[in-house]
């Protein structure tokens, strides 16, 4: 009986191990810009692939197009996990050059980074709609989360039906504060984390197993 | 404690005026209501049906039918109420510079927001100014428990026009106009219930332009419902208003 139970459970592994396989769930990482976003994606495709996603920058809407690392295979507790993760342009509702000259931006090229950084979210949008099968929204825990962009949003991935992460990112600075965060969207779970440093991962990689797995 | 500093965490008794400052603590101008018990009087509810009327979601609404909750099926009616207005795909991209609705403009898009003053405080004030009466209201008698001695306290002072900071006038306002006792938007407060901050966001939402506005090259205005609503995107904006969009392969009449 042991046996027969032993080789039932082994071959269920290797069926369900195929299908995740075959169909690696598009996971999109969303949030206001400079919220981390491409620090996260680069943070979890480095670890498990080594390869980076895209470059950072503390400018804001350095990520003007969405952006895929596929195959990302996370293990965690004996389970494996295959995401696509999506990297996503910042969604805002506005858009300024001006904001960019701040950084040291030639007019032209400030101008174009906006142009840019718009269709990027007409680009980001347009994947929630069609293609991702679960968020990962990054927000950054020293902001007010209470946001139109914010809500509307989350209001939207609900609307969907889309499992969703809140991650309360940047806790390696003293004015993050989690628990506005916990209380702005307390109906979804929400994990502090600091991208940059690697803080709280492997709380990350469980809950990111546990949601989308 | 019906009232928590969402900062800090610093918990109020209903009706406090320690929060119309502030939070003493923390400085925290947000502060989130939590009522002891579903039947709690509730000064903003008594104001605002807590499921509003909405004309569009209903009427287009019907074909979905999932419930995930009611800020999910506000935005989803939302949704759905706007997609019957996207046929002309050009319709929201050009150099209209009508300021329109801004929403980033302000620092804070929630309705009856006033950085100087605290965003959970007016319900509380504004009742005070407009309702003297020591009457607690309809549902007096049935929660005269919930009368604590912090709201009684606040009750009982009505504070002078003169001592109101000029860029505070939603209580005069109020107090002016008794129409606005029933749905003034300022009385929305910050963290209850969704429906009436979406249906707030919706209105706003209804008067913007469509999916992209330039006001000028390299300065744009996003309607973030009208991109995410439409099959068709838009890849490439270019400074003259020209634009370049990317059709669905099955085209829907």
């Amino acid at each position: 009986m042991g046996l027969i139970t032993e080789i039932r459970d082994s071959i269920s592994n290797v069926v369900s191990t195929l299908f995740s396989a075959q169909d690696p769930k598009r996971i999109g990482i969303y949030g206001p810009p400079n919220a981390g976003k491409t620090t996260l994606a680069n943070r979890i495709a480095r670890d498990w692939t080594g390869d980076a996603v895209g470059p950072e920058s503390h400018i804001p809407h350095e990520t003007r197009r969405a952006r895929r690392k596929e195959n990302v295979e996370i293990e965690r507790n004996g389970k494996s996990v295959r995401i696509d993760i999506v990297d996503t342009p910042g969604v805002t509702t506005k858009v300024d050059y001006t904001e960019f000259l701040e950084h040291d931006m030639e007019k032209e090229d400030a101008v174009r980074r906006s142009r840019e950084a718009t269709e990027g979210v007409a680009e980001a949008m347009h994947w929630l709609r069609e293609d991702v099968d679960g968020v990962i929204y990054v927000l950054d825990a020293t902001e007010d989360p209470f946001t139109q962009v914010n809500t509307m949003l989350i209001g939207i991935i609900e609307s969907q039906d889309l499992p969703v992460l809140i991650f309360a990112n940047k806790i390696d600075l003293d004015e993050a504060n989690v628990r506005r965060i916990e209380n702005a969207f307390p109906q979804h779970e929400t994990v502090p984390l600091s991208a940059l440093e690697g803080d709280n991962m492997d709380e990350v990689y469980d809950k990111i197993a546990d949601y989308f797995g | 404690m019906p009232h928590q500093c969402t900062n800090c965490g610093r918990t109020f008794a209903d009706g406090s005026k320690e929060m119309l400052s502030g939070c003493p603590d923390c400085g925290g101008n947000k502060f989130q209501f939590r009522p002891a018990d579903a039947d709690d009087r509730d000064p903003p509810r008594d104001a605002e049906p807590p499921d509003p009327p909405d004309p569009a979601g209903t009427a287009a609404g019907g074909s979905v039918a999932r419930t995930v909750g009611s800020a999910a099926s506000t935005v989803r009616n939302l949704v759905d109420g706007g997609s019957g207005s996207t046929s002309d795909p050009g319709a929201g991209v050009g150099a209209d510079t009508d300021p329109g609705f801004d929403p980033d403009s302000d620092p804070d898009p929630e309705p009856g927001s006033d950085p100087g003053t605290p965003e959970r405080t007016g319900a509380p004030d504004t009742e005070d100014s407009r309702s003297p009466d020591p009457s607690p209201g309809e549902s007096a008698s049935a929660d005269a428990r919930a009368e604590d001695s912090a709201q009684a306290d606040a009750r009982s002072q009505v504070v002078s026009p003169e001592e109101l900071p000029p860029s505070g006038p939603s209580a005069e306002e109020s107090a002016g106009d008794p129409t606005a006792a029933g749905a003034g938007p300022e009385d929305v407060p910050e963290r209850d219930p969704d429906p009436p901050d979406l249906a707030e966001l919706r209105a706003e939402l209804n008067d913007q332009f469509e999916s992209i506005k330039i006001l000028e090259p390299g300065q744009y205005e996003l309607n973030l419902m009208e991109l995410y609503d439409r099959e068709e995107y838009i890849i490439a904006l270019q400074e003259d208003g020209r634009y370049s969009i990317q059709v669905p392969e099955r085209w829907h009449d």
